[in-house]
């Protein structure tokens, strides 16, 4: 056995070199060579990129807009404050094709910003006179206006607002305006305070029963605290001209308001200023000035006047004067048929303000509670009424406002000399006595005047005239024959003085200015004497041009 | 030099057949200098040693050539990504600023109605950079399945890259040239955007990796270098 395990042995070895041999191959380590260094960097750089690209990414808002003018995708910008804080990525119309829908991306750290009440705009360049604004957006596009809101809860789509929120978180009072039309006033008119410009008209439209404008309008703060609840608001648009019974009347707030209207507002002189208006309060919008100064009045009473004279140029709304001061107006003018009598009068019915009697009294008297008019029981009213009347001799007339334009005025004034009236106290309204005034008794003096004229002696007066007249004829016929006689006998002896005058003239000068006259022969010699004189001036100056040095050193003797 | 050493190796269209039978260079311990060409024999199989002549490291193969190339390509095509989606120019106007990406100036030139412009830039910036990318890549995967199948046009192929490569640059240039120049600077300025920066670094990736590739790799599938040893 060991034999054949040897013979065994030998054989393998002899059968192991036909065993492939194993060739030294040399171990390739695996090793990451430097070079992937680089795709790893280029792996980290790109990533970072990409990582910061994702969570800077802001949110993707919405925004439904009336139309894509000026907007471009990539390139129009939201602003807030005038800082970019996102840009437009899509334009696109809406899924009803009524409107435009823009896609927005807001930068990440505004984000917060984004909620319900926020506000977008479109902002366009707007020119009015009242002053440029956006101008910016000429050079750079148009952009989106953006105002943050308050809420806490996050939206992504909203709808842009037509114009911008002018007052954007500026402290003021926020107010509405009721009006019946709108006049003039367009959004951004000033509102007018005293005439200095402390708000603007923010927007406007129609109310939702389209019977009248409701206009939202904006007081900057610190004006606001003189809007109270007694304040009144008018159109101040354009020049204010009444031409009544007052005169002409020219009122405008400023040359702006003229152009582009504007809202004043005050609180009016016989009002308690009140309480400081509260935000969105409304108030009515009065047509004018003047309106808004005086209605309404809380107390009214009416009086009917009949008059016997022509109401021609009284118009309603015409004034009711005390003593020169208004205390009403004119409510209807008409005519009074009266069945029994068949008597038509021109019939006029007046609105009094008791109010405003006492607004006029002293402020002592004002305060003293026994003669606030307005306020007084009807009872005692009517006692002090009844005073004035029929003790005083208080009566209405028709005055004549304004000579160019024909305007009455009713007026009420005493009349010493009128004889008493009867008034029946208990009718309603109150019938009160009339005067004939105004034109009426300015007819009336004329009246006298010509009657007057009329009893002169004018007859009379013509033949005084003739007798004079034919007296004077008579002096002046005496004062010819003056004349005439001047002529014939004065007149000739004249022509002979001035005869002998002329005469003796020639003889003086034949006697003093004659050829031969001894004068004439004094100045002959007197001229041959000086020609002499000259001549040897001559000589003298003529040798001194020739030798200057004479004047020193005198006169040389010439040499033989 | 070694393109013209391969066509001389393997001689007409029966590359198959030449495969064993083919005597190289390399078998018989020969190695021409990458730098001056000159032929030598090499000191050791795997240490061929140094030029005689220029005194270049001599090398039968180029050293970690289809590693080097892969990680390098990887890196361009890592780039290529941000290189088309970051902007290249960034246009500063009154009307605000405007990126711009290369697709987003193809698109431009399109929709503004100068295609075959629009073409050129598709071609040069986009395809251009890509093809380089993806034919280098498919040159690596076919050196190492040890395809030995197209030889010639696999090589044509990578003559193409290398000489197109250089051209790619012409993009950056422009960018550069732009920037340089337009700097109107309250009306009008322009900045290069991050895009250019990767896209610079796709063009020196490629032009690298097809560098580090060696061709000769590509003819090494029908005569292997591991016969030169036995």
């Amino acid at each position: 056995m060991p034999r054949l395990h040897l013979k065994t042995l030998m054989t393998d070895e002899s059968d192991l070199r036909d065993l492939p041999q194993a060739t030294v191959v040399r171990q390739k380590h695996f090793r990451l060579s430097v070079v992937w260094i680089i795709p790893i960097l280029a792996a980290v750089v790109a990533l970072g990129i990409a990582i910061q690209r994702i969570r800077n990414a802001g949110p993707v808002i919405s925004i439904l807009v009336k139309n894509a003018s000026g907007i471009e995708a990539g390139k129009t910008l939201v602003k807030y404050k005038d800082v970019t804080i996102g840009h437009v990525t899509t334009v696109q119309l809406s899924d009803d094709y009524s409107r435009v829908l823009v896609n927005a991306e807001i930068d990440k750290h505004v984000a917060g910003l984004i909620v319900e009440d926020a506000k977008f705009w479109v902002v366009a360049p707007r020119v009015s006179l009242s002053g440029v604004s956006g101008l910016n957006t000429l050079l750079s596009g148009q952009y989106i206006g953006f105002q943050a809101g308050k809420s806490l809860k996050q939206a992504r789509d909203f709808t842009a607002l037509d114009v911008a929120p002018v007052i954007a978180e500026q402290p003021g009072l926020r107010l509405r305006l009721a009006a019946q039309t709108l006049g003039s006033i367009g959004v951004g008119a000033p509102i007018y305070y005293r005439s200095l410009p402390v708000g603007q008209v923010e927007a406007y439209d129609l109310a939702a029963d389209g019977k009248s404008i409701e206009a939202t309008i904006f007081v900057n703060s610190p004006y606001d605290k003189y809007v109270t609840t007694g304040s009144r608001f008018w159109n101040a648009s354009g020049i204010e001209v009444n031409a009544g019974a007052n005169g002409v009347e020219i009122h405008t707030e400023s040359i702006v308001s003229v152009l582009i209207g504007g809202v004043g507002f005050d609180v009016p002189d016989f009002l308690p200023p009140g309480e400081p208006a509260a935000a969105n309060a409304e108030f009515p919008l009065y047509q004018s000035r003047a309106i808004a100064m005086t209605v309404p009045d809380a107390i009214e009473q009416h009086f009917v006047l009949y008059f016997n004279e022509s109401l021609r140029g009284l118009v309603v709304g015409a004034p009711v004067t005390l003593f020169g001061l208004t205390v009403g107006r004119v409510a209807e003018v008409g005519l009074s048929y009266d069945s029994t009598t068949l008597n038509l009068r021109p019939r006029v019915l007046v609105t009094f303000y008791p109010e405003r009697v006492s607004l006029n009294l002293t402020a002592k008297e004002r305060a003293d509670a026994a003669l606030d008019v307005a306020n007084m029981p009807l009872q005692a009213r009517a006692r002090v009424l009844r005073h004035l009347v029929e003790d005083r001799g208080l009566r209405a007339q028709l005055q004549t406002g304004s000579l160019i334009t024909g305007d009455l005025f009713v007026a009420f004034e005493y009349a010493p000399d009128a004889p008493k009236a009867k008034v029946d106290w208990s009718k309603e309204p109150l019938e009160l006595p009339v005067a004939s005034g105004g034109l009426a008794s300015l007819e009336a003096k004329l009246n006298s005047i010509l009657a007057k004229v009329d009893a002169m002696p004018l007859a009379d007066m013509g033949t005084g005239v003739k007798n004079v007249l034919s007296t004077l004829n008579q002096t002046l016929k005496q004062a010819d024959a003056l004349f005439s006689r001047v002529d014939t006998e004065l007149l000739p002896e004249g022509t002979q003085t001035i005869a002998a005058l002329h005469k003796a003239i020639a003889d003086a000068d034949r006697a003093l200015l004659g050829r031969d006259s001894p004068t004439t022969q004094d100045l002959h010699d007197m001229m041959v004497e000086l020609t002499d004189t000259m001549r040897s001036v001559r000589v003298f100056v003529n040798y001194l041009q020739q030798h200057p040095s004479m004047l020193i050193r005198g006169k040389k003797e010439e040499k033989p | 030099m070694e393109r013209r050493e391969s066509t001389a190796s393997v001689s007409g269209p029966a590359c198959n057949k030449v495969k064993s039978a083919a005597l190289t260079a390399a078998r018989l311990r020969l190695v021409s200098c990458e730098s001056c060409h000159l032929l030598l024999r090499a000191a050791s199989a795997d240490e061929p040693g140094f030029c005689l002549r220029c005194g270049e490291k001599l090398e039968v193969r180029r050293r970690g050539s289809i590693a080097t190339s892969w990680a390098l390509a990887s890196a361009a095509a890592i780039c290529y990504v941000p290189a088309n989606l970051l902007p290249v120019l960034n246009t500063i106007t009154p009307q605000g600023s405007d990126d711009d990406t290369i697709m987003g100036g193809v698109i431009f030139l399109y929709t503004s109605g100068s295609w075959p412009l629009a073409l050129m830039v598709l071609v040069a910036s986009v395809m251009i950079p890509l093809g380089k990318l993806v034919s280098i890549v498919y040159l690596l995967i076919t050196v190492q399945s040890g395809s030995f199948k197209s030889g010639r046009e696999r090589t044509r192929l990578y003559r193409i890259v290398v000489f197109i490569g250089r051209w790619s640059m012409l993009d950056v240039f422009v960018d550069t040239f732009t920037v340089a120049l337009v700097q109107l600077q309250p009306l009008m300025s322009v900045t290069p955007g991050p895009g250019v920066l990767f896209f610079a670094a796709v063009v020196v990736l490629t032009m690298l990796a097809a560098e580090a590739f060696d061709p000769r790799l590509i003819w090494d599938a029908q005569t292997p270098l591991e016969d030169a040893h036995d």
